[in-house]
């Protein structure tokens, strides 16, 4: 089966985040699990939006295996707050996203969350610098998770 | 109705699943370069992130910046994505100046431009989205649109294996933002304000796209890349501090820039 229609067979929870995706995400190429990666990622940031975040359209999608990290360069702002989401389509993996400054160094908020198929980190940026938001699937059933990122930003 | 509260109600869910979630133990340092794959490209800001972050420094008169020239008119692929990504830039400024009449010509001026690129299809529907939320004076949505105009637009290239014209709608948006930055700092200077040019590896990252385009030899390709080795020693300060006279000398550059931009040669 699709693994698309499975997915959505499976639940229907996250129809009304596939609904409001852009149209782009849909396009000719994209993989059906970033996607659903996507869509989490989507939904996590949902209640951030009511908050005043402006939630970027793009989106930044991989995989990776059990224990693996990546990181992204990120360019923040002093004077701006900003919301990292991050969403995984598979059951029972344990994903974490966390900021480091330019010298490694830990820089989220401490009310940064992970739970199930979602995690977030908050930052407010003490110097307006290069930010490294590291992505990570700590435990997972799959050989390869795939994730999606997303940001906001107020 | 039902749908609307089925939404509301997984938002509710979601947003209690924030409160109920562990907090996440993260490791307190990081090497960066020994993460066991690499490290992205830095990610382009969106030129209304620079501006939310002026605007917090005190009270700017957007519509100073509010440009009304309709720019040339480009056969060449790579200057028309240039050119779009400074009126994308352009659509913001007119937002934060709240313009209506300046946001609807925006709107037909970034259709007129993704057309000359071939990915006008996926751009009709936001520009009609742009007009019709600024004829509301809904800015929250123009927003909104312009971002996911830049996304469409992008996405389009990208299918297409045009990376490296979705790459210059960034440039040319991230150009113009640094322009106005730079405008409004000049006038009214503050560390923290000259703080926001502190953009270094995203500067580096645009000269790395820039010396893959040697297919696009263009004079406005080669006058950039000259002209961010200008700017590069001037932001690229450590831990220092970007005094005034550098954020003049990078607004003179930039402003050159814009203007080369939106000219034929």
């Amino acid at each position: 089966m699709n693994p698309f229609a499975k997915v959505l067979l499976c639940t229907t929870s996250l129809l009304p985040a596939i609904v409001v995706l852009p149209p782009a995400i849909f396009a000719q190429g994209v993989d059906p699990n970033t996607v659903y990666a996507r869509a989490f990622a989507v939904l996590a940031a949902e209640p951030y939006v009511k908050q005043g975040f402006h939630v970027r359209e793009d989106y930044w999608p991989g995989d990776l295996a059990p224990g693996e990290r990546k990181a992204i360069r990120q360019q923040l702002f002093k004077g701006n707050e900003y919301w990292f989401w991050l969403g995984t389509e598979v059951d029972h993996a344990k994903v974490s996203v966390h900021i480091y400054n330019s010298d490694g160094k830990l820089a989220e908020q401490p009310d940064s969350w992970a739970k199930d198929h979602f995690a977030a980190a908050h930052i407010i940026p003490k110097t307006t610098s290069t930010y490294f938001i590291v992505v990570s699937v700590e435990e997972s059933p799959a050989a390869h998770t795939h994730w999606a990122l997303g940001y906001g930003f107020r | 109705m039902l749908f609307s509260k089925r939404l509301n109600s997984i938002v509710a869910a979601v947003f209690g699943l924030a409160l109920c979630a562990h907090g996440a133990q993260a490791p307190q340092h990081v090497k960066i370069n020994q993460l066991s794959t690499t490290v992205e490209d830095v990610v382009v800001p969106l030129p209304n992130e620079i501006f939310g972050a002026l605007n917090k420094l005190g009270a700017v008169n957007w519509k100073e910046y509010v440009r009304s020239e309709e720019g040339s008119n480009f056969a060449e692929r790579p200057r028309i994505a240039l050119l779009l990504g400074t009126v994308i830039a352009d659509g913001f400024i007119a937002v934060q100046a709240e313009d209506a009449p300046a946001v609807k010509d925006i709107g037909q001026r970034v259709l007129a431009l993704a057309k000359g690129i071939g990915v006008g299809n996926s751009i009709t529907p936001h520009a009609k989205a742009i007009i019709d939320a600024a004829d509301k004076h809904n800015w929250k949505n123009v927003r909104q649109e312009l971002d996911r105009t830049q996304n469409s637009v992008q996405q389009a290239m990208n299918e297409v294996h045009d990376e490296k014209l979705s790459q210059l709608v960034s440039l040319g948006g991230w150009l113009r933002g640094t322009e106005v930055l730079t405008s409004v700092v000049k006038q009214h200077f503050s560390n923290d304000g000259a703080e926001l040019l502190h953009q270094p590896d995203l500067l580096t990252c645009f000269q790395t796209r820039l010396q893959a385009m040697s297919d696009f030899n263009l004079p406005i390709i080669h006058q950039i890349q000259d002209a961010l080795v200008e700017v590069k020693p001037l932001i690229d300060v450590a831990n220092a501090r970007i005094p005034a006279e550098s954020v003049k000398k990078v607004n003179e550059i930039t402003t050159r820039l814009g203007n080369d931009i939106i000219k034929k040669d």
